[in-house]
């Protein structure tokens, strides 16, 4: 032992321990035989150990397959001064406002690393709020309105057309060849400048349409297609100064809706279906009850306890029957034998809850109308209760369809040498008979601004390309007139302006940037308020005044037009609004609520027509309205009032870009100035067939389908397997009702589970069938926070759309029935504690995590769609194809060679788009299945920010994105093992079920409240 | 050919003119007919393989398996390069054509080890004729059928995850999931049956390597027969090993399918969710089975002169089991009705009704008719002598088989439990060019087998001849021509040891 050196305590063999000089030696190298130069160095090298290195380094290079592989060049820059407040991979928020027919939207926006990619409504505002300060609603358009942000198809140059043939320039350039005509118009006014905008209430637009006014005579015009005039004119007649209403569904016990749909196509939506819900069942309150008595099947009458119907002309006199049994001096009309049974515990439930009630009239039924249902509500005491009026600005603007007629006339008589568009599109929009494009081309210059370079840009000398509002400053009213900011979230992706920007341009304004422009509008507040009104995201207190006047009652109606032969109603379309969003994917792949239509518009028509018609969906019928018509797809819908045919507007557009174009047929081609809204037509099949896509009922169903599908869900107003319901009158008799309803379960089990799935939280969800409206805003909240794919309209026909969270609709009643119950039944992931799609997966990339999440490995899956198939509720979806990179427009553009992507996955995305990308969410691959995850990404990013923090997590801190943009709060999610959470509160209510349960024990962590309606028994016939 | 009839029994096989169908108790009927003795045999068979040119038919019945091929390779690199969207599954139906073709292939493929395996324990003598063709065409259906699970997923480059290969990720499959049992049941089941098929030819291509006149021939026969030189102990071990293997393969036949059928009878699907499942898809699978075996031998017997070898009564043999197994199908259509109807379940009752008369009822009659109703003209012995008829029952059973499947697996997908998420199904073109490329890989692979390998197993067929137990003068023996393989007389009793008259 006397080589063993002294410091030495352990070795590693006895050769080690006798210490060897060869041992020292190699014992000193810390990989013996590993002798890198020797191994390369030319003159040591011998054959055979050369094609040893050679073909191990070949085998390498091959077996990566990657070896060869040319990797994209990137460069990586930082920041050399990092912005404020900015730290990288921690999301921002900012609050703005969308405005769209004049009424903002409150909105707040996550930014994530410079880049807006999600929208939400504004939790302080009052007319967007769901939660106090914590969440607010945006719906389905609001939120969609990102993906037009990043839409690689907007216009992205200024284009001159005046020369006859396009020249793409830029901004300086038409400031440029602008500044002659601005200095002729200087030095000679003559007809001076007319300026076309869009509606608005914009406190900037006003000040710089002054600013514009003084510098030169300028006219101004203001259009849209979709009109509430027809209202304000009414409100006016009969109060002698303008006003808006503001409705206060959640104090009306009744409300009665003429064609109104305050719940699905008011400006203000979001505020009412929350105001509306208040009033639905619950402990405070007694369930209200709706009358609707509609020309169309709406969202708001679908969720009516009473409705009825009817064909247009016949509300007014529905209307005037009203007037004259609430006591007012109105001219009896003469009633069907329906309508009078339908209004007679109308009048009796309206006449005891004085005080508590409300009438209210569609926008598109004449001034005269609203005038009268003033009158109404003044007599059953809603105003100053139910019902709010309010002053409104620019009181002696014209209504919009008179304004753009004048506008026209004064282009075809060559008054108008200048006209600016801001915005919108009349050339697509305006009533036929106007031949509003024809007429600008008597315009010398016409400059359109818009997002993208669409039929009215083409119609025009100069398309400048539009900032979008997530681009640029600007200001915009709520409903009640509350200001808010705009504020941008990114600078402008393709240089465009604003429209503020361009009113400045020509008022020659010294500020340029729309931030100082917006920002000298509200010069009256100070930076300290600024910054506290750009954070809240409203100005307090600046919302419109109220208005106390006396209403004129004498109104009286006009005569009812034809009551023979079919009526067509002209719809406000549910997703593309006027047609303006026809250039967003989501929208135009996102269902209609009703009828389940997606990419395209149809001819709604009753079953009973359908059956007069002999044709069924998809069966193409031809509209004729005086001169014009159109050939559209009949698509039969339960509801539709007898008599009238429902069309879309929006759709058929030429110059929708990529996604937009030739989607569905344009109807403005049948709406003439004289009818706007309602005309009478001749409907007649053609014999041709036309495939609609739907993600409902896709398929005309057999008899036998049709039965065992109404066996499951159920008759009128009765609970069955599905959806479990009960009227108002039953639940308070019986209030134990569908805990007793429930079938013998099966909760026994073979073996204990190995975990009760609840460490440390026990994730769970409840959705009441009571609150739900099917409004679809949170099938965008969930394809925008999830990365969601669209996949176009072929691939919806073969029923592969990508949707996390579908909202199932049935009609109740009987196939005759003309007025059905409509439920509607969000349906995402029920997170099954005995998940049947966990079992059947060969590799296990869909298990369950502690906390009952039913979690999918996307880099796991193979895809092979046995989970999909094994889940009873469906809700699964595959990538059939890598839908990222696929032209959703296969249906109508040619595909590459036999469909053959050009390169796989996700490298085709355009850049920009792949710019709003949720980060936090896995871009899904060709090939993998996915489903709703409860938005793990925001769970974990709470309770591990929490859990750093130490802190316990309160109920409520955690929304899905679901949950979150639901108007109505129909959906809840929060942790069960905490029993005073709310989720856990439902999960324990006397309504609560778990969806097929009972059959298959599955052990849903989704459960339903049963629906609560509340029809009076007398109406409903 | 010039063989001599020496024993009575050919006398009486002449008497009745070839047919050796008829059951006189009085005596076994012939199992190879035409007077072939053991040298006739080898040469009827050896000769497909030696003549120079096969006949034409093989070339045209070739060329169009080989466009068939082709296609199918088209569609598969279609498939991997575009995704599984060029078929037509959609959201409720996951899974439509690619299993149904592989429940389709795998079920071909019981009759041939039901033929090698249980009919050789069952000591049905008759099956020497026809088993080694049902066990290539167990081999060709089971390769056919390996195909489909590994392109029906999403990402096929990613299949061999459903392997229990170890790796540094440490992921293992998940065993409770049915198509992991698939994988082992399947992977056995190819494992075993190529065995049974190989080991079972190697005295046949020791024969072919013995005749063989070009040197390749020989080397390639010679690397195969594994050095077989007919030697007593070669013979040996050769009939234990044969035994085993009969022995290991038997319990395949009815776990294969039991297994498949448990991807559906395991999940909770309407019309999947069935415990007469696994009997049911055995019953099937052979009926199919047995369906395509006659399909592919009545025009094989006529192309490769073969009928003396597989003779009327092998024909009238399979066309009985045919019935029978088409019958108990039949049951078990009965029986799922009525349980669905007698259960109570609203779901389970509305899938058959859905399924008899639903949307897609026509490929319900199709089915039936096919399975149930079409064998039943085999009762009647003249149709079971019409090789045009056996033929087109063949036919029948194999369309009738791949409906069923149809029926259940997509079918059932269409209705389930929410009525929101019913949705049809149709396959598109690529769906039927794959289900037509994959009969053109089967038939390719049985062409060139028939072309190149012993298509008859001539070792066995010989000890069935009245020559392999010619010991003296024991008449009634001669008269018997169905002798077992291993059946021999003792030398010390001079009876025989399996004598069991």
């Amino acid at each position: 032992m006397k080589h063993h050196s002294a410091q030495r305590e352990y070795w590693r063999s006895l050769e080690h321990l006798a210490n060897t000089p060869e041992i020292q030696q190699s014992a000193s190298a810390e990989f013996a035989s590993y002798e890198p130069d020797g191994m390369l160095s030319m003159s040591s090298l011998t054959r055979r150990r050369f094609m040893k290195l050679m073909g191990a380094s070949m085998a390498l290079a091959g077996l990566s397959l990657n070896g060869c592989r040319r990797w994209p060049e990137a460069k990586l820059a930082p920041y050399t001064s990092t912005p404020p407040n900015r730290i990288p991979g921690i999301p921002e928020q900012y609050a703005t406002m969308m405005e769209l027919g004049g009424v903002g939207s409150p909105l707040l926006v996550t930014s994530y690393d410079g880049r807006p990619i999600k929208i939400e409504g504004n939790p302080t505002h009052p007319f967007s709020e769901t939660v106090k300060g914590r969440s607010g609603a945006a719906d389905a358009i609001a939120q969609a309105s990102i993906l037009e942000m990043y839409d690689p198809d907007r216009s992205k140059a200024v284009i001159n057309r005046s020369g006859g043939n396009e020249i793409a320039t830029d901004w300086d350039h038409f400031t440029s060849a602008m500044s002659s005509t601005i200095d002729s118009l200087t030095a000679s006014p003559g007809s001076g400048l007319a300026i076309l905008c869009e509606a608005t209430a914009s406190l900037t637009t006003t000040r710089l349409k002054a600013a514009l006014a003084k510098r030169f005579p300028t006219a101004f015009y203001e259009y849209e297609a979709l009109s509430r005039d027809n209202e304000r004119v009414g409100i006016k007649s009969a109060l002698g100064q303008p006003a808006r209403q503001v409705l206060h569904l959640d104090k009306a016990a009744v409300v009665v809706l003429l064609d109104a749909d305050p719940l699905g196509a008011h400006p203000a939506h979001v505020r009412y279906a929350g105001d509306w819900v208040k009033h639905r069942p619950n402990k405070e309150k007694e369930t209200s009850r709706v009358y609707a008595i509609e020309s169309a099947m709406t969202i708001s009458g679908s969720v009516a306890d009473c409705r009825m119907g009817v064909r247009p002309s016949r509300v007014g006199a529905i209307l005037s029957a009203i007037a004259a049994q609430v006591g007012l001096a109105a001219a009896a009309a003469s009633l069907t034998a329906e309508e009078e049974a339908f209004i007679k515990p109308l009048i009796a439930d309206l006449s005891a809850n004085s005080g508590k009630s409300l009438v209210a009239v569609g926008p598109h039924h004449p001034a005269e109308m609203h005038a009268m249902a003033l009158a109404i509500n003044d007599k059953i005491g809603a105003i100053g209760s139910t019902l709010t009026l309010l002053e409104e600005p620019n009181a002696d603007r014209p209504h919009h369809f008179d304004s753009l007629a004048d506008l026209t006339k004064k282009l075809k008589a060559k008054q108008i040498d200048t006209l600016v568009i801001l915005g919108g599109n009349p050339a697509y929009d305006a009533p036929t008979d106007l031949d509003f494009a024809g007429a600008l081309k008597n315009a010398k210059t016409s400059i359109h601004l818009s997002l993208y370079d669409n039929e009215t840009s083409h119609a025009c000398t100069w398309h400048v390309p539009r900032a979008h509002y997530l681009e640029a400053w600007g200001d915009a009213r709520a409903w009640d007139g509350t200001v808010s900011i705009c504020q941008p979230l990114i600078e402008p992706l393709y240089n465009g302006k604003s429209s503020d920007q361009m009113l400045a341009f020509f008022a020659g304004e010294p500020e340029t940037e729309s931030d100082a422009i917006v920002r000298k509008t509200f010069a009256d507040i100070d930076d300290l308020a600024w910054r506290r009104v750009l954070n809240d995201g409203l100005v307090k207190d600046s919302g419109f005044k109220k208005v106390s006047a006396t209403i004129n009652s004498s109104a009286a109606l006009p005569a009812a037009g034809g009551q023979s032969g079919y009526e067509v109603r002209f719809l406000q379309d549910s997703k593309l609004y006027d047609g303006r969003f026809a250039t967003s994917g989501w929208l135009q792949e996102l269902p209609d609520p009703l009828s389940k239509i997606v990419w395209d518009n149809a001819v709604l028509v009753s079953p009973r027509d359908a059956a007069g018609l002999g044709v069924g969906v998809g069966d193409m019928l031809k509209v004729t309205v005086g001169g014009a018509s159109v050939e559209m797809p009949a698509f039969v819908l339960p509801g539709q009032p007898v008599g009238v045919i429902g069309l879309a507007l929006g759709y058929g557009r030429t110059m929708g870009e990529h996604i937009g174009s030739d989607v569905g047929v344009n109807t403005y081609a049948l709406r003439t100035t004289g009818a706007m809204y309602f005309t009478s037509a001749q409907v007649t099949a053609t014999g041709a067939y036309y495939d609609l896509a739907t993600t409902q009922d896709h398929h005309l169903f057999d008899q036998l389908g049709i039965q065992e599908r109404q066996a499951r869900v159920g008759e009128k107003h009765k609970s069955a397997e599905i959806i479990r319901e009960a009227t108002a009158a039953e639940y308070k008799r019986d209030p134990q009702l569908f805990q007793r309803n429930e079938e013998g379960g099966i909760s026994l089990q073979l073996y204990e589970p190995p975990r009760r799935f609840n460490d440390p939280h026990a994730w769970g969800m409840a959705i009441d069938l009571s609150r739900c409206i099917g409004c679809h805003a949170c099938v965008i909240a969930c394809q925008a926070e999830n990365n969601v794919p669209i996949v176009g309209r072929d691939n919806v026909l073969k029923s592969r759309q990508m949707h996390w969270i579908r909202i199932d609709r049935y009609f109740k009643g009987d196939a005759e029935d003309p007025n059905p119950e409509v439920v509607f039944q969000p349906v995402a992931c029920q997170q099954c504690e005995n998940a049947p799609c966990e079992e059947v997966c060969p590799v296990g990339a869909t298990t369950h995590d502690t906390e009952g999440l039913n979690v999918m490995v996307y880099n796991r899956c193979v895809g092979t769609r046995y989970c999909s198939n094994n889940c009873p509720y469906k809700v699964r979806r595959f990538n059939y194809l890598d839908w990222h990179s696929q032209d959703p427009r296969h249906d109508k553009y040619p595909k590459p060679w036999l469909g053959l992507p050009d390169t796989q996955q996700i490298e085709t995305v355009p850049m920009v788009e792949r710019m709003m990308y949720n980060p936090e969410v896995t871009v899904r691959m060709r090939g993998v299945m996915e489903k709703c995850t409860f938005c793990i990404q925001r769970i974990h990013n709470t309770t591990i920010a929490k859990r750093a923090r130490g802190e316990e997590l309160k109920d409520g801190e955690i929304m899905t994105a679901c949950q979150q943009s639901c108007p109505t709060q129909a959906i809840v999610f929060g942790d069960l093992n905490d029993a005073n959470s709310k989720v856990s509160k439902w999960h324990q209510d006397k309504r609560a079920y778990s969806l097929l349960d009972a059959d298959l024990n599955t052990k849903p962590r989704n459960r339903y409240l049963a629906k609560i309606s509340n029809p009076n028994d007398e109406a409903n016939g | 050919m010039a063989s001599v009839p020496t024993t009575e029994f050919i006398r009486i096989a002449e008497q009745t003119e070839g047919d050796n169908t008829t059951d006189d108790p009085r005596f076994r009927a012939p199992l190879v007919t035409g007077g072939k003795n053991f040298a006739a045999v080898t040469e009827t068979v050896a000769n497909i393989a030696e003549r120079p040119a096969p006949p034409q038919a093989w070339y045209v019945a070739m060329g169009v398996s080989l466009a068939l091929l082709g296609l199918l390779g088209a569609m598969v690199g279609y498939l991997i390069l575009t995704g599984v969207g060029v078929w037509g599954n959609n959201q409720p139906v996951g899974w439509a054509f690619g299993i149904v073709n592989f429940v389709f292939w795998v079920g071909i493929g019981h009759a041939g080890t039901l033929i090698s395996a249980i009919l050789y324990l069952f000591r049905q003598n008759w099956r020497t004729g026809i088993n080694r063709l049902a066990e290539a065409m167990t081999i060709f259906a089971v390769i056919c059928a390996a195909l489909f699970p590994g392109i029906h997923v999403g990402r096929p480059w990613l299949a061999y995850w459903l392997f229990p290969i170890p790796d540094q990720m440490n992921l293992w499959p998940q065993f409770r999931s049915p198509l992991m049992w698939d994988v082992f049941a399947v992977g056995t089941y190819a494992t075993v049956s190529l065995l049974f098929w190989y080991v079972g030819m190697v005295p046949d291509i020791a024969t072919f390597r013995d005749r063989s006149k070009s040197k390749i021939k020989q080397v390639v026969y010679g690397i195969f027969a594994l050095g077989w030189n007919g030697s007593s102990r070669h013979w040996h071990r050769y009939e234990r090993a044969y035994l085993l293997l009969a022995a290991i393969a038997t319990p395949l036949v009815l776990s294969v399918h039991s297994t498949v059928s448990f991807d559906m009878a395991v999940s909770q699907i309407p019309g999947w969710h069935t415990t007469v499942f696994p009997p049911y898809f055995v019953a099937g699978a052979i009926y199919g089975g047995f369906a395509m075996v006659i399909f592919l031998v009545v025009p094989a017997r006529e192309l490769f002169g073969l009928k003396d070898i597989i003779t009327k009564r092998h024909m009238d043999n399979m066309a009985k089991i045919t019935m029978a197994t088409s019958m108990m199908v039949g049951y078990s259509y009965m029986t799922e009705f009525f349980i669905a109807g007698y259960s109570g379940d609203r779901n389970e009752a509305f899938t058959f009704h859905n399924r008899a008369l639903g949307p897609y009822c026509w490929s319900w009659c199709v089915m039936f008719f096919c399975n149930v109703v079409a064998p039943q003209v085999l009762w009647s012995k003249k149709c079971r002598m019409n090789m045009w008829i056996m033929w087109v029952v063949g036919i029948c059973g194999n369309v009738g088989m791949w409906f069923e499947r149809f029926e259940i697996i997509p079918e059932s997908l269409t209705r389930d439990f929410l009525p929101s998420s019913w949705h049809a199904y149709w396959p598109t073109w690529v769906d039927l060019c794959t289900l037509a490329g994959s009969f053109g890989l089967f038939m390719t692979l049985f062409l060139l087998f028939c072309r190149y390998l012993p298509t008859v197993a001539m070792a066995e067929v010989k000890t069935m001849l009245p020559e392999a137990h010619a010991h003296g003068a024991h008449s009634a023996d001669e008269k018997r021509t169905d002798y077992r393989p291993d059946e021999h007389h003792d030398p010390d009793t001079d009876a025989p040891r399996f004598a069991n008259r």
